[in-house]
């Protein structure tokens, strides 16, 4: 019996031995076979999921299409979730991935990233009427997302104001959807994470909801790229810029956050145009 | 020659050795990870976020301990009732106890924790709520939610050691002039728990492994805090590793207390017992005080009322007050019970007319089965998913592991360490990690190792597979214990080699026996399949989840679908295995109590 647990733990260790592999120049790949791997949410409304015919679509997803389409090359999606969007680029299972994400040094470690295609910040979903501002947040609970910038965030910015025990009043779960039933159901106060997600569900039953208080931090989205692929980072960013000179990009933009849509979010010109 | 050699320990060991260096050189210096390992992360504090993961990795270690324990305790508590209860004479109670066992047991931990933590509230009143989240609600979610999962298994364990007693036995002891308490405590009690220990205690480390699970409602748990390091640190390998070695050495101090008790509770005992005896005796001392002190007097009052069978007038009419007090009592306990079903059954049938069906209505059909045929040629099966994917992964992870089990359960009881060693070795490890641990190593590391991508759904099926395959290895090495060693002794000295004692002998046997623990197998994993919602797999309980997110305000209509997709599958799994049961021993009769 000793021998074998000897031997578990000899074979556990030759398997953490082993580890995460890189593609080679996924640049060279993609163009050899004519497909781009996009790694794109599937709950994030209107960033990227599935509507009422089962289609696949949102703001993420067209952006990904149009880069695409720019490459001369097919997509390919890939379902990804907050917690598989960076490995995946690191494994070389995705080319780009087009997930919300946003763009931090901590994450620029391990992938890179692409000029910004978005500009977010981070705020609150609450009840209407119910809280009006961060301070009243204070001794009540709050919903984020584990794993997340928001989550950083959220507990830097509840610590600044006062609040002694981060751990017990913020509660994450593992998905967007989750943290809005919380709120739903009112296990928690508020939610939150990047506004435009916030407006997202906000819309699902409207004038119940309101995304409340100053952003509390920027999101600049990046498109997450492998490491040290130049050529795939230029042809991106290259693709983002021209999109954005002519036209191309505003279209995709009014279609998801325009004046006449339910996630209504005005343009903040914050978007930058090089790496 | 090489067959001479191969039976020497020391070749075999050399053997193994030789191969486990392969594996160590090609691995190791061969193959190109363009990975640095960083361990750091695991015990040095990081900068960006001001925190110590590996500190948190404890934590999350301490909590998992806790729920642990708490649930199985609550669990132990609440089987042994409902197993008491499911051999009752009053037939509500016993038929409330069936159907609590048979709904908790066919449908996912994964959909019943949903149900708890998202749909329960809503039902409360204001205040009721108020009063829920002002306690840790989170943790005793969880812990509730394990615990009557986890009881509804040990209740079917408990009622089944106790049917297991023959009705002969219980005969002998009555007409030997034992009283129903002494029959119950000297014959039923020390019979049913050496039968029911082993079993037990697998229940006891399917629940910590469950623990897992608590992550989605938000439980900061040691699965939770591994996939922490790994979103913030994107260190996944090194933090499933901590994690895997974690959970491995809570599942071996678990089984290794198992083992010591069922080794206690053989009938003859060691001559000299090992430190493990020793301080399992230490640890039980207060338990076998408190029950000797609680029996004691029990024991006494029923000795003296045997002693004085004359009466006196007084004391006959006081002893016949005695019986018809405790007579309408009994009757007034079954009143306010039936009363209470009622109420709950009004609750219940009011609860489903404000259900709004036709959402169920609408988006049946992609609960079964996604877009299917209308998907592009990209997806699996043309846009297959829903039911008829979790089906699938259920078809396919069964008919490999079942073939897979056999061949490894066999390796398993081999004479030849080469093959003995690695089985149990890879028993052990999958059995001592949790599921949805198999599954990110299978999803994120496989690929890595084989250099190959792989879908979602074949990540899954995959690690269902090999979680499977050592649970139904470990059956099949049961059933073949099981059978007498003369079988074997009368097949060779009739001159049939090994391969064809186990084919024509004992095979044929032992898989009659093993037919119920491998259906029950079956279920499992078809409940299992629901955890592959994790990683993005299209099956029930994801599109359920999407469905819900889109729909938003139905998430009572769109769960409740879910779990009765879930149990019809299982329960009609589960009465062919009854059936099954009986068939293959008529001689069980039934036990009441």
């Amino acid at each position: 019996m000793r021998s074998l647990k000897t031997l578990a733990i000899a074979s556990l260790l030759l398997l953490a031995a082993a580890s995460v592999a890189m593609a080679g120049p996924a640049y060279d790949r993609v163009m050899k076979d004519k497909t781009l791997r996009a790694g794109i949410m599937t709950d994030s409304i209107p960033g990227a999921f599935y509507n009422e015919k089962k289609e696949w679509v949102g703001f993420d997803v067209d952006i990904a299409e149009e880069i695409a389409k720019r490459l001369g090359v097919k997509l390919e999606r890939v379902a990804v979730n907050n917690k598989t969007r960076v490995a995946f680029v690191q494994e070389g299972r995705i080319d780009i991935s087009v997930a919300n994400m946003t763009h931090k040094r901590e994450r620029d470690k391990s992938i890179d990233f692409s000029i910004t295609y978005f500009f977010d910040g981070q705020k609150v979903l609450v009840k209407k009427g119910a809280v009006k501002d961060w301070k009243d947040l204070m001794g009540k609970k709050v919903a984020t997302m584990q794993g997340t910038t928001s989550e950083i965030n959220l507990k830097a910015k509840l610590k600044s104001l006062g609040e002694k025990n981060v751990d017990q009043s913020v509660i994450s779960f593992q998905k967007e959807s989750e943290c809005f039933q919380a709120l739903q159901m009112g296990r928690v106060a508020g939610w939150s994470t990047d506004s435009t997600i916030l407006l997202g569900y906000a819309a699902q039953e409207p004038g119940k909801w309101e995304v409340i208080g100053d952003f509390i931090s920027d999101e600049p989205y990046g498109i997450g790229l492998p490491q040290d692929d130049s050529a795939l980072r230029d042809a991106v960013n290259f693709a983002i810029q021209d999109m954005w000179t002519d036209g191309a990009y505003m279209k995709i933009y009014d279609k998801w956050y325009g004046p006449n849509t339910p996630y209504a979010f005005p343009m903040s010109g914050k978007i930058e145009m090089w790496p | 020659m090489l067959k001479h050699w191969m039976e020497k320990p020391l070749a075999q060991y050399a053997a193994l050795a030789f191969i486990l260096g392969l594996a160590v050189w090609y691995w190791g210096f061969v193959f190109s990870f363009h990975y640095k390992f960083d361990w750091s992360v695991l015990f040095v504090e990081n900068k960006t976020y001001g925190l110590n993961l590996g500190l948190e990795l404890l934590k999350g270690l301490s909590l998992t301990v806790k729920i642990s324990l708490l649930s199985a305790a609550i669990a132990l508590t609440l089987g042994t009732a409902l197993g008491l209860a499911r051999l009752s004479h009053f037939r509500p109670l016993r038929w409330v106890a069936t159907c609590y066992v048979e709904f908790f047991r066919n449908t996912p931990l994964l959909v019943q924790l949903f149900f708890w933590y998202f749909a329960l509230p809503k039902l409360l009143p204001d205040a009721g709520r108020e009063w829920l989240f002002s306690l840790h609600y989170e943790f005793w979610v969880a812990v509730c939610g394990l615990a009557a999962y986890t009881s509804s298994f040990m209740a079917e364990v408990i009622r089944a050691g106790l049917q297991s007693i023959h009705k002969g036995l219980l005969e002998a002891a009555y007409s030997s002039g034992l009283t129903y308490f002494q029959v119950l405590t000297r014959i039923i009690l020390p019979l049913a728990f050496r039968a029911i220990i082993p079993p037990l205690g697998s229940e006891f480390l399917n629940n910590m492994k469950n623990s897992s699970l608590a992550m989605v409602v938000g439980v900061a748990d040691l699965t939770w805090q591994s996939q922490q390091i790994e979103s913030l640190t994107f260190r996944g390998f090194e933090a499933t590793t901590a994690a895997t070695v974690l959970y491995l050495s809570l599942s071996l101090i678990i089984s290794g207390v198992l083992n010591t008790v069922n080794r206690r509770l053989r009938v003859e005992r060691p001559a000299r017992p090992g430190w493990m005896d020793l301080a399992l005796d230490r640890v039980l001392l207060p338990v076998n005080l408190f029950l000797r002190g609680l029996t004691r007097p029990l024991r006494r009052m029923a000795r003296r009322r045997r002693q004085s069978l004359t009466r006196s007038a007084l004391g006959a009419l006081w002893a016949r007050f005695l019986g018809l007090a405790r007579r309408a009592l009994v009757l007034a306990g079954k009143a306010v019970f039936l009363g209470l079903l009622a109420g709950l059954a009004w609750k219940i049938f009011e609860g489903l007319s404000a259900f709004d069906w036709a959402v169920v209505r609408d988006n049946f059909t992609t609960m079964l089965i996604w877009r299917f045929p209308h998907g592009d040629e990209h997806e699996i099966l043309w846009g297959l998913g829903g039911l008829s994917f979790s089906l699938l992964m259920a078809v396919i992870a069964i008919s490999v592991s079942f073939v897979m089990g056999l061949v490894i359960g066999l390796a398993r009881m081999a004479e030849n360490r080469v093959l003995r060693i690695p089985a149990t070795a890879y028993i052990e490890l999958i059995r001592g990690n949790p599921l949805i641990i198999v599954i990110f190593w299978v999803y994120f590391f496989v690929p890595v190792l084989l250099d190959t991508f792989l879908n979602v759904f074949w990540s899954a099926t995959i690690a269902l597979t090999l979680f499977t395959a050592a649970y139904i290895a470990e059956i099949v090495r049961g059933g073949i214990q099981n059978i007498p060693r003369g079988q074997f002794e009368a097949a060779y000295s009739t001159g049939l080699t090994y391969a064809q004692t186990m084919r024509r002998i004992i095979l044929p046997q032992a898989l009659k026996q093993m037919i119920p623990a491998i259906v029950g197998q079956f279920i499992a994993i078809f409940k299992d399949t629901s955890l592959a919602y994790v990683i993005g797999v299209l099956e029930l309980t994801f599109v359920a989840q999407g469905l819900n997110n889109r729909l938003m305000v139905h998430p009572f209509e769109i769960y409740s679908t879910v779990a009765l997709l879930y149990f019809l599958g299982c329960y009609a799994m589960s009465l062919f295995a009854a059936r099954l049961e009986r068939r293959l021993s008529p001689e069980r009769i039934r036990l009441r109590m």
